[in-house]
């Protein structure tokens, strides 16, 4: 069954997907966007409920292995040494995000000129730069301008910083004694109303939902616009296989219906949005005769090069009560400190740190990151200890690009419609390995300079895969990339990617920014070229 | 013959009283806490947990039968030992249940993840204090790329 030809076909409601439908949509163009999830039940959303944090490990967790929801396809993670996360509905991983919104940085794009590691991107920050002023706009995001981390930048962010807290103030004043980089943390949160999205209440519960409506997610920011200006968002669609004609252009994307039909929506763009395991996942399952390694996939690189970051938590115990459980769980405060490569430490790049809350009373009981269960008497004495004392620096190293890193169909495991499951292979490199045993050292010195009076450790738990990236590379040479500098794949001249999939360099950010930022630029050339992009008969 | 506990879990009397053995040895009273039991882990505060997570409730069941008839100490320790998912599902049911309870909350000091009102009275005092000034002084850091 057919569907009306879209100027514009979208796969994939997130970030991206809602970011580029969003946009297109006011600039004319007929958009439809298959989403294999659904629209989020807001009851689900429990963070100002006494059950908060017993969902939040169950039906409102990140890892889709363990949600098991509808609009799941499975990921075999068993030879890989992180999990990757992510929710598949209208937001996407949106919805469970921190909502940390740092930029990357100048040396970021140009890694192997700088270091002799990894590839340069086809682009620098200063290609990006008006686009990561737009990014920042179209998410409420609050911060400060003036970052010594950062070039200089004449705009101001949308809306002040919100509040450090009683942590971060400690660790500012520490960072100011210490002679050692801090700024007021960029966050996707309104400190102020903002269109969409209300009012950041400092619940900490960002990453099971937002119950305000506070935190950006384009089921709040974009999608109701998009709709208005005439996308078409079709939910419960899984795509099967993206199909091509004759001259090798992509002319649109079966899939199954909520009720099983198969389905064809032809448009005169295809875009995929699905994240760094979901698109090549659709690619790879789009192979046929003339694509037998997948579609857009002559380099060989669809899948591969996968980055994640490797991280660790480093929480410091205070005597004093510092009320942790509570504040955003984006980062109250950042430190770049030891974010630019400084090769005497033994391996190049570096991380960025971000303060955050340290959770409610079942996260103390029953550790995920760092720390302990203990049972018993002495159970509620060290709860005490510990409980609302905290102050964690979360640790994003950079991670280095392979290509023994990568997604890959697993066709022995199946989704609700019978399509493959991914398998994700991952192992940690060296330079990962030293980078987070230095910044580990780093700030635990941090937490003990500023009174801590025990430190607990978390490093590289498998729970930790939230960013998913580079597993469609951009670059300017098509036998060593996917997709050039616009996410426009190099084999096919109608099939972009704009998602994390098409990093080069993972950075030692959150890449959200990034990714929204590269969305818009991808859309002003899909306005800018219009006329001369090739499309189907 | 057993007996069910109106509520919606369906545990029943027995599987109920071995829950809170095993729970007071988790949690026993102590250093101003209550003991898990005197919570009532094992009855109402344990329907609120499986109404949220229906999904615990066969997994749960299976531990206890595991722990009918046998010292309640030696049936956690070999838990805890295996460390896999009963060991997981009894920790996470009465942890989970415990600190839902409203004693405990107000004995811990913790009134929930509430909202609350911000402004920029923070922001202003962070300025005028001169918080940023020491960050500034020292400049930039950011590495230029050599493209200029």
């Amino acid at each position: 069954m057919s569907e009306e030809r879209a100027d514009v076909l979208v796969i994939g409601a997130g970030a991206s997907g809602g970011v580029l439908s969003a946009t297109l949509a006011a600039q004319g163009f007929s958009v439809v966007c298959l989403e294999q999830g659904d629209w989020i039940d807001r009851t689900m959303i429990r963070g100002g409920e006494l059950d908060w944090e017993v969902t939040a490990r169950k039906q409102m967790s990140a890892d889709p292995s363990e949600r098991c929801a509808p609009g799941d396809y499975p990921i075999d993670s068993t030879e890989s040494e992180v999990l990757p996360l992510m929710w598949n509905g209208v937001g996407g991983s949106t919805l469970l995000w921190a909502a940390g919104y740092p930029r990357l940085h100048p040396s970021d794009f140009r890694v192997r000129s700088l270091d002799g590691v990894a590839d340069d991107w086809p682009l620098r920050y200063a290609d990006l730069a008006p686009y990561y002023r737009g990014a920042e706009a179209a998410f409420g995001a609050s911060g400060l301008a003036g970052d010594p981390a950062y070039p200089a930048e004449d705009d101001e962010m949308p809306l002040p910083p919100l509040p450090i807290g009683p942590a971060g103030w400690k660790l500012a004043e520490t960072h100011n004694r210490l002679g050692w980089h801090w700024w007021p943390a960029g966050n996707a949160i309104p400190s102020k109303p903002y269109r969409n999205q209300a009012m950041c209440a400092q619940r900490g519960t960002c990453m099971t939902g937002c119950p305000e409506g506070a935190k950006a997610s384009t089921d709040l920011t974009h999608w109701p616009e998009a709709i208005r200006h005439g996308a078409k968002l079709i939910t419960g669609a899984r795509v099967s296989r993206i199909l091509t004609d004759s001259r090798g252009l992509a002319t649109g994307a079966e899939y199954l219906d909520r009720d099983g039909v198969l389905r064809f929506q032809s448009a005169d763009i295809t875009v995929l949005a699905a994240n760094g395991v979901g698109t090549p996942r659709l690619l790879l399952m789009s192979a046929d005769a003339h694509h037998p390694d997948g579609l857009a996939n002559s380099s060989g690189l669809v899948g591969r090069r996968l980055m994640t970051h490797p991280f660790a938590v480093v929480t410091g115990i205070f005597e004093e009560n510092l009320d942790s459980w509570q504040g955003q769980f984006g980062a109250q405060i950042n430190s770049q400190q030891f974010y630019e490569t400084d090769a005497d430490r033994g391996f190049v790049r570096g991380a960025l740190w971000s303060l955050s809350p340290t959770g409610g009373p079942l996260l103390h009981a029953l550790p995920q990151r760092a720390g302990d269960q203990i049972w018993g008497a002495e159970h509620h004495a060290s709860f005490r200890r510990r409980f609302g004392r905290g102050a964690a620096w979360s640790i994003f190293g950079e991670d280095l690009p392979d290509e023994e890193n990568r997604v890959e169909l697993d066709k022995a495991a199946t989704d609700a419609a019978g399509l493959p499951g991914a398998k994700v292979r991952y192992a940690t490199s060296e330079n990962s390995h030293k980078l987070i045993d230095f910044h580990i050292a780093k700030a635990t010195e941090s937490l003990r300079a500023a009174g801590a009076v025990d430190i607990e450790v978390g490093k590289m738990p498998a729970y930790s895969g939230w960013h998913l990236l580079g597993t469609a590379r951009m670059g300017g040479d098509p036998a060593t990339s996917v997709v050039d500098r616009f996410g426009r794949a190099h084999d096919v001249p109608n099939l972009y990617v704009v998602d994390g999939s098409t990093f080069v360099t993972a950075g030692g950010v959150n890449p959200t920014n990034t990714i929204v930022a590269l969305t818009l630029r991808t859309a002003d050339h899909l306005v800018r070229t219009r006329a001369e992009q090739a499309v189907p008969l | 013959m057993t007996t069910s506990i109106p509520g919606p879990s369906g545990l029943d009397v027995g599987e109920r009283a071995t829950l809170a053995d095993l729970a007071d040895l988790l949690l026993p009273s102590a250093h101003g806490m209550p003991a898990a039991s005197e919570v009532d882990v094992q009855g109402r505060g344990l329907d609120r947990l499986l109404a949220s997570r229906p999904d615990l409730l066969e997994p749960l069941r299976a531990v206890l039968a595991r722990a009918v008839g046998r010292p309640q100490t030696e049936v956690l320790e070999e838990l805890s030992a295996a460390d896999g998912e009963e060991w997981a599902v009894l920790t996470l049911s009465v942890a989970g249940t415990y600190y839902m309870d409203p004693i405990v909350r107000e004995l811990i000091g913790y009134p929930g993840q509430t909202g609350k009102v911000i402004n920029d009275a923070e922001f202003v005092r962070m300025v005028s204090d001169g918080l940023l000034d020491p960050v500034l002084e020292r400049g930039d850091i950011w590495r230029p790329d050599g493209t200029d």
